[in-house]
């Protein structure tokens, strides 16, 4: 590990204008992904500041929704009793993701700025943009079988790896942002993750130094007709193939309101719009289901090794939305 | 005791964490060492900047091909990467050593060492290169041909022709290879997890071109080791290299990023398998052609051919092996060698064949069951494949079981059962031991001392039960020492010969003892008094022995084999291709269990990295720039505990002391033979799908 300098902000306008001062320098919360990256030789901040012991722990109820605080353990998030009853979909989220003892140690603030999963990233022996800009990307002519089949550039065909964010996406989360002129600001989800364009280096719209101090959950009706459908290599601990968040809101059988978000396919959660669109107002039937995936699927360009995502996720998409139909059961 | 289900001697200091395994001794003065690898496949190293490396703080000295003493490449160290040339023959190549005061400070300077390469073509794309496959110079890699293969296929009226494919899998132990090496002038002590103590210790005092007396192996627990830790690897060598160059005990531990390029793999293979049958189901003709890649350096093929010999009556056969060396590192020993992947061929097309003639598949393999060994003509010594069948099949509820796929369905999810049958030779191979006996009034203690090793598989704790039973002393009175290359030499926890060359050993060190005490008293005694009951009768204080124990000569007049019978039920979501395995079943003929704790623990074992070469596990190589992928666990999927169901495991009674005195086959390698098999013919008869290519991920199903 290169040497680095760590220090504990007291409060966060300080961790603010400690991080924002030095380029090199990182908020440190959990670690679990941080640290590795920083093992590896891929992360290199000079400077790391650690905001687990700012105040931004509560998970409370917040203008009619739920306010999830930064700091908040992925573990405490998903079994808080306001989370499970209003929003069980991002409770799934949460526990299809990592393993018990990653998931205690990981915040909400730090799930969200996890990095790409993508191998050639992590190995500094290879080309990456992301990594190093101008380098090339490694894994557009490599085994691309992890990467995007939406929204990638030539110059980065890296997936955002996270599940709760996917969930966020579809319940239309906003992050609360602290900046550096020491207001608060709120970025819509759908605007806080990038697609790569010539920018991969950028995961986010985060400017350097800005700190999440919340993620707030506006009040919906999807409690009962929701389901986080998440399909990996092994039943725990691996990162999505693809992984879907659909919630539905429907009266006697028409789909009122609905909504639809992928993982594992693309540079961000990837809303379902065009599915979404399908199903507003039609019935909910399996049929319909399957239409809705066809046509959203339709715009995929996989890559030389992920081909198949594509017919997975016509798969998934139908029958995450089948098992929200039946309340969210496996 | 022997036959008990004892639980292990050492399982109070493993659960404690006072096991101490290589790189826990505490030895004073220590510095660390890392080890730095290429960038690219084959080339060659042009220049290597180690300057700011050798300025950073803490630093010692930095070993790269530049510096580094000559060493002997023929000592028996597997792999290469010694140091000894500029040349690159795989990615990810050892090429430079940094020893530093600290881990970190070691680490960051290897990070500061720049290397210019001159690269060249690299063959790391097996599709590309399979044709350029060729005959191993290896004896026992020659074609195999009985009968007239060709004929019997073009006359069979029911055949099977198909290819399998396995991928590249890792060991992955979860003890990394580490190492301590301390110098005190010529003699050198190794503190290194070594299957085989002794073999440790002979490749690392030739590699050095020291005295074998010179060097110590000192290694009493071992976090696994899969083979990887069967032969040794550059990383010994280059931490005695280093803590020469420093002056000073050196630690290197290798990184799990580090092990997919360090310590060897199982290889890929593609198996062309062949059968043929008359229509009443007795098998005609079997070809198992299988082609694979080696390094460019050295030569491991895999006997994937192995259980095809040995497991079905079958006049024609032909079993044979191409080999295309390749850059990457050298394959090795990886559980159930060539048996675990060769099963998975033979016991798919012996499914596939059978569902073709409409046959339960356990009644096809009943048919074809060999009344001796087909390949070397020689009686079985055992062979309890008829009742691993009948009685695991009763166990599991086969009954349960539709010839028809797709007729077993829960909701959501397809159910299928599958069978496959495995096999893995037996074998005694020479080990000495010595017993000491000491008394202190009636309190008698014994130790018992050899090399061999205990890669956590319970070696400790049957040689004390084995012991305890042949001294008459219970078991807290036995002192086992092992993983010491000090001690009486001994084979490895290799190949399952572990136990039967072990307990053998200790149980005739035993005996002999006893033996002497009597002839010591000089007196007659009706009944044979145990070597306890002597020390105290004749008075005496302290008692030793050795012997060297060999196989029983008649052993190679048999043909020895331990069989299993492997059942899994899968369920398969019909939508998103996930497979889990509901419930698996091994039962098991091998020969005298010593202990059906520890037989279970192995045999369960067995079958979870069946489970996982089944369903997750697969290294995958760029196929342009020759790195893997799949560089962590993050990446390379070994089974969670989700990922497992029931695991059931029964033991056939088998009497047989053909193969040695105690009537030990041995299980560690068993386990895992037929294991992929039986879940592919689960998911076949769930899916209607029949998946020739490992790891059977959600992708292949849909
Ligand atoms: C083996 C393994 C498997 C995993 N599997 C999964 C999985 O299946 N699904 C999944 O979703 N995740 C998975 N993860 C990722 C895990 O969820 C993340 O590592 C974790 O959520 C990160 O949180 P942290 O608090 O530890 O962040 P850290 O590692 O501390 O930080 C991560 C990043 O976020 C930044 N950051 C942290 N807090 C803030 C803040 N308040 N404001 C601004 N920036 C901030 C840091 O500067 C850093 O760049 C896995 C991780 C591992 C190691
Ligand atoms: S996909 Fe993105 S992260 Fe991966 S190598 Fe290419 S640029 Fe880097």
């Amino acid at each position: 590990m290169r040497p680095f300098k760590y220090t504990r902000a007291s409060d966060a306008m300080n961790a603010v204008s400690t991080v924002s001062a030095t380029t090199s320098a990182k908020f440190l919360a959990g670690g679990t992904n941080l640290l590795d990256l920083m093992k590896e030789d891929v992360e290199r901040p000079t400077e790391l500041v650690d905001v687990t012991k700012l105040n931004f722990a509560q998970i409370k109820a917040a203008n009619g929704g739920v306010s999830i605080g930064a700091t908040a353990k992925n573990t405490d998030t998903a079994n808080h009793p306001l989370i499970r009853q209003n929003y069980p979909l991002l409770t799934q989220a949460i526990l299809a993701s990592a393993s018990g003892q990653i998931r205690n140690m990981a915040t909400n603030g730090g799930n969200l700025n996890q990095r790409t999963r993508c191998s050639y990233f992590y190995d500094v022996a290879m080309p990456c943009n992301k990594r190093t800009p101008g380098t090339g990307c490694g894994a557009l002519d490599g085994v691309n079988r992890n990467h995007a089949i939406f929204g990638w550039s030539e110059k980065c065909v890296a997936t955002y790896p996270g599940d709760m964010a996917v969930a966020l996406a579809a319940l239309e989360a906003t992050v609360k942002v602290q900046t550096k002129d020491g207001t608060e600001r709120t970025i819509a989800f759908a605007d806080y993750h990038r697609l790569p364009g010539d920018a991969p280096e950028k995961d986010n719209n985060l400017n350097h130094g800005e700190l999440i101090t919340s993620i707030e959950l506006p009040k919906n009706n999807f409690a009962d007709k929701s389901y986080y459908l998440k399909v990996r290599e092994r039943a725990s601990y691996a990162f999505a193939l693809v992984s879907v968040a659909a919630a539905l809101e429907t009266k006697g059988n028409v789909i009122e309101n609905v909504r639809l978000a992928l993982g594992g396919v693309a540079h961000k959660p990837w809303r379902a719009l065009e599915a979404e669109k399908f199903l507003k107002g039609k019935a909910a039937t399996e049929v319909n289901f399957k239409l809705a995936a066809e046509m959203e699927m339709k715009t995929a360009k996989p890559l030389e090794y992920n081909k198949f995502k594509v017919e997975l996720g016509r798969r998934a998409i139908a029958r995450a939305l089948m098992q929200a139909m039946n309340g969210g059961k496996a | 005791m022997v036959g008990e289900a004892v639980s292990r001697i050492d399982g109070l200091l493993k659960v404690t964490g006072t096991a101490a395994y290589a790189t826990d001794y505490a030895i004073k003065n220590t510095a660390h060492a890392v080890i730095f690898k290429s960038a690219i496949a084959a080339g060659k190293i042009l220049d290597i900047d180690t300057g700011a490396a050798e300025k950073a703080a803490g630093v010692l000295a930095v070993i790269t091909h530049k510096n580094a003493p000559k060493l002997n490449e023929k000592g028996g160290i597997r792999g290469g990467a010694l140091l000894q040339s500029p040349n690159i023959e795989f990615h990810g190549q050892h090429i430079g050593v940094v020893v530093a005061e600290t881990f970190e400070q070691a680490r960051y300077a290897a990070r500061l060492v720049k290397v210019n390469y001159q690269k060249t073509d690299a063959k790391v794309d097996f599709e590309k290169h399979e044709k350029e496959a060729v005959m191993s110079k290896e004896k026992d890699k020659a074609d195999a041909v009985r009968g007239d293969v060709e004929a019997a296929f073009q006359n069979a009226e029911f055949k099977v022709d198909e290819i399998y494919d396995t991928p590249i899998e890792h060991h992955q132990p979860m003890e990394p290879h580490a190492t301590i090496a301390v110098w005190e002038g010529e003699k050198l002590t190794l503190y290194n997890g070594s299957q085989i103590v002794n073999g440790a210790q002979t490749a690392a005092a030739a590699t050095l071109n020291l005295k074998p007396e010179n060097v110590r192996i000192i290694t009493p627990h071992i976090g696994g080791g899969f083979g990887s830790k069967g032969g040794q690897w550059a990383n010994l060598i280059l931490t005695a290299v280093a803590a020469k160059a420093v002056n000073r005990p050196v630690k290197l531990a290798l990184t799990r990023q580090q092990m997919f390029n360090s310590v060897g793999l199982r290889q890929r293979n593609r198996q062309h398998l062949r059968l043929a049958a008359t229509k009443d189901g007795k098998l005609t003709a079997l070809a198992h052609e299988t082609t694979t890649h080696t390094a460019t350096t050295g030569e491991y093929i895999e006997p994937c051919g192995d259980c095809s010999k040995v497991m079905y009556d079958v006049p024609n056969s032909l079993i044979s092996y191409r080999v295309v060396p390749m850059n990457i590192i050298l394959p090795t020993y990886t559980r159930g060698p060539g048996k675990s992947t060769g099963s998975f061929a033979l016991e798919s097309a012996m499914d596939e064949l059978a569902y073709q003639l409409k046959i339960d598949p356990i009644e096809f393999r009943l048919k074809n069951e060999p009344a001796k060994d087909p390949s070397s003509g020689k009686p079985w010594s055992s062979r309890k494949t008829v009742e691993c069948l009948k009685e695991g099949a009763k166990a599991f509820g086969w009954e349960k079981r539709k010839l028809e796929p797709r007729s077993n369905r829960q909701g959501n999810y397809l159910i299928g059962y599958g069978v496959a049958c495995g096999t893995y030779p037996a074998r005694q191979r020479n080990t000495s031991a010595i017993v000491k006996l000491t008394r202190n009034g009636s309190d008698i203690n014994a130790s018992i001392e050899l090399a061999a090793s205990d890669l956590g598989t319970g070696t400790h704790t049957i040689l004390a039960q084995t012991a305890a039973d042949a001294l008459g002393l219970p078991m807290n009175k036995i002192g086992v020492k092992i993983g010491d290359s000090a001690l009486p030499p001994a084979a490895g926890s290799v190949g399952s010969v572990g136990a039967a060359s072990f307990a053998n050993a200790v149980n005739d060190a035993c005996e002999k003892i006893t033996d002497e005490l009597i002839a010591k008293s000089g007196k007659q005694f009706f009944v044979r008094p145990t070597a306890a009951q002597l020390m105290i009768s004749e008075n005496t204080s302290e008692f030793q022995t050795r012997v060297d124990a060999k196989p029983p000569t008649d052993a190679d007049k048999f043909s020895a084999h331990s069989f299993n019978a492997n059942f899994a039920e899968v369920r398969v979501n019909d939508a998103t291709g996930m497979v889990r395995v509901n419930r698996f079943l091994a039962a098991t003929g091998a020969g005298k269990i010593l202990n059906p704790k520890t037989a279970h623990s192995q045999i369960i074992g067995g079958g979870i990295w069946g489970i996982g070469m089944a369903l997750t596990e697969e290294s995958t190589l760029d196929p342009r720039r020759g790195n893997f992928v799949t560089r962590s666990f993050a990446d390379y999927h070994v089974p969670s505990n989700l990922d497992i169901g029931a695991m059931e495991t029964i033991f056939i009674n088998e009497d047989d002391k053909i193969p040695n005195k105690l009537g030990v086959k041995g299980i560690g390698e068993v386990g895992i033979v037929g294991v992929a098999a039986a879940i592919a013919n689960a998911v076949f008869n769930a899916t209607g799908k029949r998946i020739r290519e490992l790891p059977i991920t959600p992708d292949k199903l849909l």
